[in-house]
């Protein structure tokens, strides 16, 4: 449809806006989907190399002594467990749980947090 | 005929995702209550009848939940077809790719282990 | 009271900006509009559209420090200021505050807001019991004031062909309506990637509703209506 403001300005600046804690936890959930999209190819990779023999499933038990890989891994785990968290909130919601404003609202937060704890925990583990 | 669906997808979506979250539970739980995971007995696991079937499930589930996701994706910010459809086929023959080399990574071990 | 405000006036810009006011409320300021108003009379090219003053209209909705709401139903009380006012994010701007809704209504008409009924007319009425009138309410009371699919994500991406929460949540009120009997073809309309199964359920929309509806539980209950429909 033609509209009278065909070429007028929007206001659309996202830093601007004030998300609720909902839609962090949504673009969380994004952002480590395609974080663990992109490392798909490595997962595939790590189960040929697991299955090789001894020494390369041994090696694959060191990728963290690298400092470097250690990081990009505690990425990983935040990404898997964010992931994880906020589609099992996603699933429920969908039929009917916790799909109430109120719970919702808290149900984002406690996906988040848990997503942080884990994150620390193995940052804890494999970066100190 | 429709290019793209709309329930179809979205229940795919949610039926993969319990499927991984089934299974992955289920490989937590091996791991939690089995002994530390040895090359051997990784092996003996992974290369058992159910072991490799389980495995190519779950690659085979992830791709799909993976595929659906960026799917998502793409008709939310891109929108130019020049971009949107080669896009689309790329990513979905490197999906199909990674799932094929899973297939051939367990078909090897399965063969070669017994 | 600082109010920073976006000006857009389209015979002379030919961009927006913010222009800042000094105003101070009377006694019997109570809402952000009483606050506008006066400011109108302080500076009469300032735009915006309002009319009942009592949230039933739906006319002043606007980004409000972020968030979108009604200008009337926004209490002045514990404001952070300076209060920024923006359009509604992602509506074409017509000038200042007041937005082109002309998508947003073309989505409503879409899903045929009105009841369907080809069954022989009834000697009175046709008679709602009260559970079936109950089904109604947190739907019908909607005033199309575009707070919620202006605050919704996939609706910015996709203000064309994305329906969005105000849309949908008066496709449920009528699929939910006994009196009804397109209950299917208003389903099948609905099932489509772009219509309906853009939302990823991220509830801004219910967030910031000035008239505490929930558009996600409505778009929740299609999809599940839509998942008995084919099985
Ligand atoms: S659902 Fe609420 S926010 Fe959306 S248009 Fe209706 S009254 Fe406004
Ligand atoms: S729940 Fe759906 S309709 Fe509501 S804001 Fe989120 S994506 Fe938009
Ligand atoms: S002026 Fe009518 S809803 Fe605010």
């Amino acid at each position: 449809m033609r509209a009278r403001s065909a070429g007028a300005p929007k206001f659309l600046n996202l830093s601007q806006i004030r998300f609720p804690i909902g839609a962090i936890a949504s673009i969380g959930h994004r952002l480590s989907g395609v974080l663990l999209m992109v490392s798909l190819p490595l997962l595939a990779l790590a189960l040929d190399r697991s299955l090789r023999s001894e020494p390369e499933f041994a090696a694959l038990r060191d990728l963290v002594s690298a400092p470097w890989r250690a990081l990009l891994l505690v990425i990983l785990v935040w990404a898997a467990a964010h992931h994880l968290f906020a589609g099992v909130r996603h699933l429920l919601a969908d039929i009917g749980v916790g799909s109430r404003l109120a719970q919702a609202r808290t149900s984002a937060w406690a996906v988040i947090v848990a997503a942080g704890i884990i994150a620390l925990a193995a940052a804890l583990r494999w970066l100190s | 005929m429709r290019l793209f669906l709309g329930q179809r997808a979205w229940v795919l979506q949610r039926v993969t995702a319990l499927v991984l979250l089934i299974l992955l539970a289920l490989g937590a739980a091996t791991l939690l209550t089995g002994p530390s995971l040895s090359y051997g007995s990784w092996h003996a696991l992974a290369t058992s009848t159910h072991g490799a079937v389980l495995i190519v499930v779950f690659f085979a589930a992830l791709c799909l939940h993976g595929w659906i996701g960026v799917r998502d994706i793409v008709l939310d910010y891109i929108h130019a077809p020049a971009l949107r459809l080669p896009l689309l086929a790329l990513v979905a023959v490197i999906l199909f790719a990674i799932f094929i080399r899973v297939v051939l990574t367990m078909a090897a071990h399965f063969a070669g282990g017994g | 009271m600082r109010v920073s405000i976006y000006r857009f006036n389209p015979e002379t810009d030919t961009k927006p900006r913010m222009q800042d006011y000094d105003v101070a409320p009377e006694a019997g300021d109570k809402k952000l509009l009483d606050v506008l108003m006066r400011l109108k009379t302080m500076d009469d090219s300032l735009s915006f559209r309002r009319s009942c003053r009592e949230g039933v209209c739906g006319s002043d909705a606007m980004n409000i420090n972020g968030r979108n709401g009604l200008a009337c139903l926004t209490s002045l009380q514990g404001m952070k200021e300076p209060v920024v006012l923006r359009p509604l994010p992602g509506f074409p701007v017509i000038r200042d505050l007041i937005v082109d809704m002309t998508q947003f209504f073309a989505h409503y008409h879409s899903i045929k807001p009105y009841l369907i009924n080809n069954e022989a007319l009834p000697e009175r009425e046709r008679v709602q019991s009260p559970a079936e009138r109950e089904k109604l309410n947190g739907l019908y009371e909607c005033i199309l004031c575009a707070c919620c699919s202006a605050f919704c994500p996939s609706f910015w991406w996709n203000p064309d062909k994305f329906i969005g929460p105000a849309g949908l949540l008066q496709a449920y009120r009528f699929i939910s309506d006994s009196r009804d009997t397109a209950t299917a073809e208003r389903l099948a309309y609905l099932d489509d990637v772009y219509r309906l199964y853009r939302c990823r359920t991220i509830m801004n929309c219910t967030e910031v509703c000035p008239k505490g509806l929930s558009p996600s539980h409505a778009i929740e209950r299609i999809r599940l209506a839509l998942v008995r429909e084919s099985s």
